[in-house]
């Protein structure tokens, strides 16, 4: 056989030799990205909204820790949302998890709560977020279960989840927010930072950059796209795709018990009413920077400028005195112009 | 891996009088194959006779009602592609099987990934994606496969190349046989030609080779057995040498299948 063997437009030109050479220069890659533009359009909104600001307010290090401190929660969720969207299943049950797990820690930690000091225990706040976490994976496991062993859809598995989740949360708080919760769980992690950054965005942060990692770099990661690319083909290699569905969705779901456990630290107490759209913000963030719905393709940093333009635009718009309001409608447009370019790009390709 | 050219004696891979019935259908009635090392098997029949059917039990995917499967000589029972998998067998299916995102290394190491390093950095499971290029490299050379690259995403690869891909792959973990489900269907004549020699390269290193097809002509050239399923069950079994390609077609509609 020669090496015209196999006609393509390509394989005309390629000696053997440059077998191993990627087709585009690591730059040109980047630069194609929706990640890259994102970033580019959030570094246009930081910009445009400091000099929209009066004195330049926005452009302030207590500005950026709240902007950090509030988007800490989401982006959490939102790295939950990238590592199930990248195998292709939905998980819409992620603000409720934190919901419930917020409220199931908060009653925890108000029973071990010293009433006069106002004060718990290390041990105490450890065991809350255990608690927190628990919760989560308990969610995430039973969702894994609805979608591989019932072969629910992630969608209706998920959306049953928020529903008994939400009530859960409301039947265990009556109603009403957890209060009596320990302070110094505000003043040791949710209100604490660390060189101005907030430990809950510096935990967000890190946790996305090493799941960034399990994607790019490890099995874990490559068989995760490998099932959203195209499931058939990984029951057919042999993986146990229902296993790995089960550990993605547990995943998923420690992280919203994360998140529920950081909601307590930042305010104190919880928030029922407060978090019901969260799931879908997060969905906006992984699909606005660039993740593929159907699965297959992943990008850790695009979530993280998708989550990061949401919080400019809410951040920004208080800060120049229009209504917060605003924030959802520009996000919105945003969602349905990022995905209509990144479709007609992957239409170009075909 | 041993590459004895030509057919030897063991029996890498047969299914005996095997039966199937999903529901209402008896989908195989009495259905055997078998492919000894170094061999080229040709699986015809019509549509509804089993092909996939067969191909699929023979593969772990669908466990028989009755009869049995031999796989190296031994009698087997597979349960799962994992089983199939443990005892050498690769398959290359009809819709190729290929994670069209992943890259051409990811797809064919899929399911056998290659770690980095040892102990705890090995239990991190880190790719070593740099020895997992070499290999696929390798395997790709000696099948005469080129590509642009191996770090490419499958989706940019052509129809051949996917093809050429997914049989390297099947080719790389196989060990006593290889299943291939319509290898031709999507392809053009050149294309379809180089997927023939690529099955000749196969067979040559010492595995069984079986393949269902459609192609009849071309698959009739290059098989050294044929077995023609009608109905479910076994119609012929014979050298490929003494089947024209209207013989085959009479026993694919069971014109002879009663008769001879």
């Amino acid at each position: 056989m020669s090496a015209a063997a196999i006609p393509s437009k390509q394989s005309a030109e390629a000696a053997p030799d440059e077998q191993a050479v990627p087709q585009k220069s690591a730059l040109r890659r980047l630069t194609s990205t929706t990640a890259f533009y994102i970033f580019l359009v959030d570094i246009a909104l930081v910009i445009g909204f400091t000099f929209l600001s009066q004195n330049q307010v926005f452009w302030s290090l207590q500005n950026f820790e709240s902007l950090l401190g509030n988007g800490a929660e989401a982006l959490l969720l939102a790295t939950a949302v990238t590592m199930m969207l990248a195998a292709g299943i939905f998980d819409l049950s992620l603000g409720a998890n934190l919901i419930l797990s917020s409220v199931v820690g908060a009653i925890v930690l108000s029973h071990l709560t010293n009433s006069r000091t106002q004060h718990a225990s290390a041990g105490a706040i450890l065991l809350t977020l255990v608690v927190c976490l628990a919760v989560g994976a308990v969610i995430g496991l039973v969702n894994g279960f609805l979608i591989t062993y019932l072969r629910i859809n992630s969608l209706i598995a998920t959306l049953g989840m928020l529903g008994i989740c939400t009530g859960l949360g409301f039947v265990l708080s009556h109603g009403s927010d957890i209060t009596g919760v320990a302070t110094n769980i505000q003043s040791g992690f949710g209100l604490h930072s660390v060189l101005d950054i907030p430990y809950p965005a510096l935990v967000a942060v890190l946790i996305l950059v090493a799941l960034w990692f399990v994607l790019r770099y490890t099995r874990y990661g490559a068989r995760t796209l490998a099932i959203g690319s195209n499931r058939t083909s990984a029951e057919r290699a042999g993986l146990r795709v229902r296993t790995h569905l089960i550990s993605l969705t547990m995943l998923g779901g420690i992280l919203g018990g994360l998140a529920g456990f950081v909601d307590v630290s930042r305010f104190d107490t919880t928030n029922t009413s407060g978090h019901t759209l969260d799931a879908l913000a997060a969905l906006t963030a992984a699909v606005v920077g660039g993740n593929a719905l159907q699965g297959g393709r992943a990008t850790m940093f695009g979530t993280l400028w998708g989550a990061v333009l949401a919080y400019v635009i809410l951040d920004g718009l208080v800060v120049i005195g229009v209504s917060a309001f605003y924030q959802e409608i520009a996000t919105g447009l945003v969602l349905w112009v990022a995905v209509a370019i990144d479709s007609s790009r992957y239409r170009r390709r075909e | 891996m041993e590459s004895s050219a030509g057919s030897d004696q063991t029996v890498a891979l047969a299914a005996s009088h095997v039966q199937k019935r999903f529901g209402h259908v008896q989908a195989l009635v009495d259905a055997s194959v078998t492919v000894h090392r170094g061999e080229i098997v040709a699986l015809f029949g019509d549509n509804g006779a089993g092909k996939s059917t067969l191909l699929r039990v023979l593969l772990g995917i669908y466990r028989p009602d009755a009869g049995n499967l031999v796989i190296d000589g031994t009698e087997r029972d597979l349960a799962s592609i994992r089983d199939a998998q443990a005892h050498g067998i690769e398959a290359v299916h009809q819709d190729l099987a290929l994670a069209p995102d992943l890259s051409v290394i990811d797809n064919m190491f899929l399911g056998h990934e290659v770690l980095q390093g040892r102990g705890v950095l090995s239990r991190m499971g880190i790719l070593a994606r740099k020895r997992m290029a070499e290999r696929a490299d390798d395997a790709l050379r000696q099948l005469a496969i080129k590509l642009p690259s191996v770090y490419v995403p499958v989706r940019d690869l052509s129809g051949g190349q996917r093809q050429a891909v997914a049989i390297a792959r099947a080719v790389m973990w196989a060990r006593t046989a290889v299943l291939l489900d319509e290898p031709t269907a999507a392809l053009g004549a050149r294309q379809s030609e180089i997927v023939c020699e690529l099955l000749r390269a196969v067979a040559a290193r010492g595995l069984a080779v079986l393949v269902v097809s459609h192609d009849l002509p071309r698959i009739l050239k290059v098989a050294d057995r044929v077995t023609i399923l009608w109905r479910g069950k076994t119609a012929r079994d014979e050298q490929a040498t003494s089947l024209t390609v209207p013989d085959v077609v009479a026993a694919m509609v069971g014109y002879e299948g009663r008769a001879a």
